[in-house]
């Protein structure tokens, strides 16, 4: 019986795209990861996020040959699920946060007692940043990858890179004023 | 000395706010540098492979390896078969099929607005006018007439009365 030449090629195509996809897994899994945590805070769903990522790109995986930057590609799909997770997600309370900062954050040479303040103060540094607006607060959170350029960042967010620029502005400056307000409660 | 104190004073805010953004930029960066699960990229692959493969809705059904379906050209007929026969039975149905005659409108009874009275269908008759009064009182004969005859023909009988009347 002799095997029809199409279906050698639909075999050899597919074994392309499989390896495809498992060096773009292999490269960008953790930088995917990281995204999807800054903003969910939690390991499960980040890597939920980043697995439905990867689902989306296997179901257009015929367009894979015609994207420039993977990376950005990717970020931007991962950012869009993650934003769309936070959106339908139920607020969850703070106290939650805090245990899960202390467990996730890294604390060597840390005391216990010295790891749940530091915890405690992430926590309500993430709390005011959570109170930003969206647009600034969006911007602040991709500017602390630092292998992202801004140029990169207004990619990920279709905006201009000036818009990028002046939006982290108003969120630094906001940031100071309520954590200056916050301490001044205290 | 007033632009001296402003001076420190702009540069005090601005460290405060330096301080402040910087607060929440250590603590974004503390976060955006933690490392990813270990097994995560094992994990993924593994649920990629065990994803389908298809993107299409309509699925080919699966046939033999070596079979028919597996040449282009035959799917294509088979494919452009299956339209010609639904887009010709569609046709045809529409073809014959008349259109139906447009409804007649149908007049409702006025209904109240929400919350309101309605008048439930009832309908103001106006009261019937009375008799004319005469001016001059009949005689007994004819006012004593049956009242059967009376009420069969009222004008006559009047006639009759108004010569009785008259000398």
């Amino acid at each position: 019986m002799e095997i029809a030449p199409s279906a050698v090629e639909d075999e050899a195509r597919q074994q392309v795209e499989e390896e495809a996809l498992d060096a773009l897994v292999g490269q960008y899994a953790s930088t995917l990861y990281r995204v999807a945590f800054s903003i969910l805070r939690n390991p499960s769903d980040a890597e939920d996020a980043v697995q439905e990522a990867f689902l989306r790109v296997l179901r257009h995986r015929d367009t894979l040959g015609q994207i420039r930057d993977h990376r950005v590609w990717l970020i931007r799909i991962v950012w869009n699920i993650v934003l769309d997770r936070k959106r339908r997600a139920k607020t969850r309370p703070e106290t939650d946060d805090v245990a899960e900062l202390a467990r996730v954050l890294p604390a060597d040479g840390l005391s216990a007692e010295q790891r749940a303040a530091a915890a405690q103060h992430h926590a309500h540094v993430l709390s005011c940043v959570d109170r930003l607006p969206a647009k600034e607060r969006e911007v602040m959170v991709l500017s602390a990858f630092e292998e992202m350029t801004s140029v990169e960042i207004a990619s990920v967010l279709g905006i201009t890179e000036s818009s990028v620029r002046s939006r982290l502005f108003r969120a630094r400056n906001l940031m100071a004023d309520l954590l200056q307000h916050a301490r001044s409660l205290r | 000395m007033n632009s001296h104190s402003q001076k420190t004073f702009d540069s005090k805010t601005n460290a405060t706010f330096r301080a402040g953004s910087g607060d929440a930029e250590k603590t974004l960066r503390l976060i955006a540098n933690l490392p990813a699960p270990p097994a995560l990229e094992q994990r993924l692959k593994a649920a990629l492979r065990r994803a389908p493969r298809n993107s299409s809705l309509l699925h080919w059904p699966a046939g033999p390896r070596s079979g028919w379906m597996q040449s282009t050209w035959a799917r294509t007929a088979a494919a452009a078969a299956i339209v010609f026969v639904v887009a010709g039975g569609g046709w045809a149905v529409y073809s014959r099929v008349q259109p139906a005659e447009p409804s007649r409108a149908i007049a409702l009874p006025p209904v109240a607005a929400h919350g309101g009275f309605s008048s439930a269908n009832a309908i103001r008759t106006p009261r019937t006018l009375n008799g004319t009064a005469l001016a001059h009182p009949l005689p007994n004969a004819v006012a004593e007439k049956k009242p059967m005859e009376r009420a069969k023909n009222p004008v006559k009988s009047k006639n009759a009365a108004a010569k009785a009347v008259s000398p």
